[in-house]
């Protein structure tokens, strides 16, 4: 403990070197932007600016990535709680909270929880990367396929938390965004599945054009059909901030999201979508007014934003400690480290010492940035609301078809992006919550190939989730889920009768 | 300014832009130069990419943009650079991957996007030996020993891939058939990161991966190398010896190579494999090649043209010989 505070402090002498903290300082700037535009993600964000850090040394360059990458998470929430278009893929499931909130007037409100949780969530991400990195990271190796698959099933019973309609309709969203997901090259045969021909389509149908085509487009192609008052949702500055009641109601929320969100970060694969959506069905599983989720509610905000920056500060643990990149994020970074000569690896904590610890410490003061640079920046925000819509929208839908554009450069995700937005305004019109769709899209291509691997794996034997333990603990952990709604249904049937009894007896 | 004048130097100005690319024709390149890159960022082809058409910049003092054409496993990106115009201001950088698309397009009864004569090879960039490797929870010690094995156990080790037909997958295959194991059981991923990691977590038993992917957890001891796929040993693993010194003819590379589109004329092909050799010997494309751990391997036009014919053999064979899968 001691060598690791040690450690640490001569890390914060590098990372407050001039030149280190503004390389911070422009990384954490550049990932509030990428965050904030629609479509434009971070990795499209990193993978412009990595020829830019070809004249800096491995230490300044990682920082400046980095801070791209964790800053994004700060920014995606902006335009979800002000328009309902996700700035990126983990903010998706903060369009339905942050947006109602936004519509009673407490867009400011909703903005500061997101930072502050966001905050909140990334130091607690980097106190346990500090501390306790090494062994967490052993446990990344053990999340094989067949660990995936049980959490998957996890995320398929939380499907049924997703959403403010009836249980019905979300599951109808979520087969069809199961469906959908299936589209794509099957990776264990080589067959190419509903493509039509298109090479484009051989990766099956990408998260980002879905989510802005059917939040964003979808929510635009509505407004004018719906009599708009400009005045709703732009507060007066003193307004801006959460009150009492809202902290109060945000902070458990941030704390299980900031937890939740870091040890889901620490699994390869395309985490930290998940660990939003998760951290969303346990909010509202665990509320004392499910009710209320959908309305506006200000754990469906706190939750998953903090989750979701949990999960980009997760996703480091693997990375640095084994050189294993969780998702095609930390990938890059490892490849930009590799191009300045550090290779990433179980050695690079020992071999490049200043490297690792200015790097850890540099996310400390970048995220004491984000704050400082992103809660200012609430009133400014907020007061984009008050364009009217005839000018915001257009200039929204440019930046929708360009960032979207940009992710793949491919024209082909710019006309899935179009017919989303028309299969959204669709759903707005009958009342169709699209979040489940979106979930079951990034569940079903993990879950079918993790089910398949892990199948691959024991030769066929199923038994292969029972008897390995973070599996098997898992699927534990579905059976409770399942016997408790089970159970409250048993019980409200009894409920149900009861009052018939009594209402049969009252009458008799 | 009067209406005539207006005219007049509209028609000028016009002529003038119309003549400039006519004049600019006559020295290659006159503008930016597009570089496909068929693959997501952070993989080898990014790695090699990027520090060479900052290199190319250098030796043609025009802008050369890296596009990144992903998906498919690399296919869309192969069509792309197939169908740019064939003029020279557009380069596709591709691996193995493009050697394999017809024949498995083939074996499924597709008509091909692309086959290998749309395309003109300029150069070969990289090329990285594979290796076998094993965890360090298999007793292995030996390529023989893992043979052995696998004679004894057929179907029963698990082998991961970033993907089925991919290069990562051939030479498994071109390994079995040269050492007449029965098949081991294939574990495709999505990816070479994936793949590793399955073979750290021990969710498969072996894999074969480039030195460079793989030489960190090599030197710290949580992969094995068994033998090389390389013609010679690597130089950063003098100790591990290629499967030819085994006795078992197997040869196989992860190479990035530079392809221009079939059509581009012949002086312009001749200007840019010039060029692209000039980059490749740059220090900053060395040294950035180095750094990442990769065995440079440079070939010119008419080396990397004989090499890509015997590679694609070793391709279509092992594409034949993993057959249709399900």
């Amino acid at each position: 403990m001691e060598a690791t505070l040690l450690s640490l402090a001569h890390g914060f002498s590098v990372a407050l070197q001039p030149d280190n903290l503004w390389y911070a300082f422009l990384g954490c700037l550049v990932g509030t932007l990428v965050g904030v535009l629609p479509g434009i993600g971070p990795l499209s964000g990193i993978s412009i600016l990595l020829p830019v850090t070809f004249g800096l040394n491995a230490t300044q360059a990682v920082i400046m990535l980095a801070g791209i990458y964790y800053g994004s998470q700060y920014g995606g929430s902006t335009t979800s709680i002000l328009m309902r278009i996700p700035g990126e893929a983990a903010s998706v499931i903060t369009c339905i909270d942050g947006n109602a909130m936004a519509r009673r007037g407490r867009a400011g409100a909703a903005l500061c929880i997101a930072a502050v949780g966001s905050f909140v969530a990334g130091t607690f991400g980097l106190l346990m990367l500090t501390v306790i990195a090494p062994p967490l990271a052993t446990i990344a190796l053990r999340f094989g396929p067949p660990e995936y698959t049980a959490l998957l099933v996890l995320g398929l019973i939380f499907l049924a938390y997703m959403s403010s309609t009836s249980l019905v309709r979300t599951l109808l969203m979520a087969c069809l965004g199961l469906v959908f997901g299936m589209i794509g090259i099957d990776n264990m045969t080589g067959h190419f599945r509903y493509s039509f021909d298109l090479a484009e389509l051989g990766d099956g149908i990408g998260i980002v054009p879905v989510a802005v085509g059917l939040f964003g487009l979808g929510e635009i192609l509505a407004t004018p059909s719906k009599h708009v008052t400009g005045e709703v949702i732009s507060p007066k500055f003193r307004e801006m901030l959460p009150t009492r009641q809202e902290w109060r109601e945000a902070i458990w929320p941030i704390g299980r999201g900031s937890l939740l969100g870091f040890l889901i970060g620490i699994i390869p694969g395309s985490a930290h979508i998940i660990s939003s959506f998760l951290s969303y069905a346990l909010e509202k599983r665990i509320s004392k007014h499910p009710e209320k989720f959908g309305k506006g509610a200000v754990a469906g905000v706190a939750g998953p934003e903090s989750a979701n920056n949990g999960a980009s500060t997760g996703a480091f643990v693997p990375m640095l400690s084994l050189g294993i990149p969780t998702g095609p994020i930390t990938a890059v970074l490892i490849g930009a480290l590799m191009i300045h000569g550090v290779p990433a690896g179980p050695q690079l904590v020992s071999d490049h010492r200043d490297l690792f610890w200015g790097f850890v410490a540099s996310m400390y003061v970048g995220n004491v940035m984000l704050l400082a640079l992103n809660l200012p920046m609430v009133g400014l925000f907020v007061s984009v609301l008050r364009i009217p819509y005839a000018y915001l929208y257009p200039l929204i839908i440019m930046f929708c078809i360009v960032g979207v554009y940009e992710v793949n450069h491919s024209i082909v995700d710019v006309w899935i992006m179009l017919i989303m937005g028309l299969i959204g305004y669709a759903l707005r019109k009958f009342s169709f919550d699209p979040a489940p769709l979106v979930l079951g899209l990034v569940i079903a291509p993990i879950f079918e190939q993790s089910l398949r691997q892990s199948l691959i794996m024991s030769n066929g034997n199923y038994f292969i989730f029972f008897d390995r333990p973070i599996a098997l603990g898992l699927m534990l952990v579905c059976a409770i889920l399942l016997g408790l709604s089970a159970l409250s249904f048993v019980l409200k049937r009894k409920d149900w009768r009861d009052r018939l009894a009594k209402v049969e007896a009252g009458e008799g | 300014m009067d209406r005539r004048t207006f005219v007049i130097g509209t028609a000028a100005s016009t002529a003038a832009l119309a003549a400039g690319p006519a004049f600019a024709q006559e020295a290659f390149p006159s503008r930016a130069i597009t570089v496909i890159n068929a693959f997501p960022p952070g993989g080898v082809n990014d790695i090699v990419t990027r520090p060479f058409a900052s290199a190319l910049e250098a030796v043609f003092k025009q802008p050369c943009v890296v596009e990144t054409k992903a998906g498919a496993g690399g296919q869309v990106g192969a069509q792309v650079g197939a169908n740019a115009k064939p003029d020279g201001y557009t380069l596709l950088s591709h691996n193995n991957g493009i050697s394999g698309y017809e024949e498995v397009d083939k074996l499924f009864g597709r008509q091909p996007k692309t086959t290998r004569g749309d395309f003109i090879p300029l150069a070969r960039l990289v090329a990285d030996p594979v290796l076998l490797l094993v965890n360090d929870q298999q007793p292995y010690k030996t390529a023989k020993e893992l043979i052995d094995d696998a004679k004894k156990r057929p179907e029963t080790i698990v082998y991961s891939s970033g993907g089925l037909y991919g290069a990562t997958h051939l030479p498994v295959v071109l390994f079995e058939k040269a050492t007449g194991i029965p098949k081991m059981r294939h574990l495709p991923t999505n990816g070479g990161g994936p793949a590793i990691t399955a073979l750290l977590g021990n969710n498969a038993q072996v894999s074969t991966q480039t030195v460079s992917a793989t030489l960190q957890h090599v030197k710290a001891g949580k992969l094995r190398p068994l033998a090389s796929f390389g013609g010679t040993r690597s130089k950063s693993l003098p100790d591990v010896p290629t499967l030819k010194e085994l006795g078992y003819d197997v040869e196989y590379y992860l190479w990035v190579g530079i392809f221009a589109p079939k059509g581009t004329p012949a002086n312009i092909v001749s200007t840019l494999s010039g060029a692209i050799e000039k980059a490749a010997a740059s220090d900053a494309f060395k040294a950035a090649i180095a750094n990442a751990g990769l065995e440079p391997g440079f070939l010119n036009a008419a080396g990397f043209a004989k090499f890509w014919a015997d590679d694609a053999k070793r391709s279509d064979e092992a594409v034949k010989l993993i057959g249709r899968v399900g």
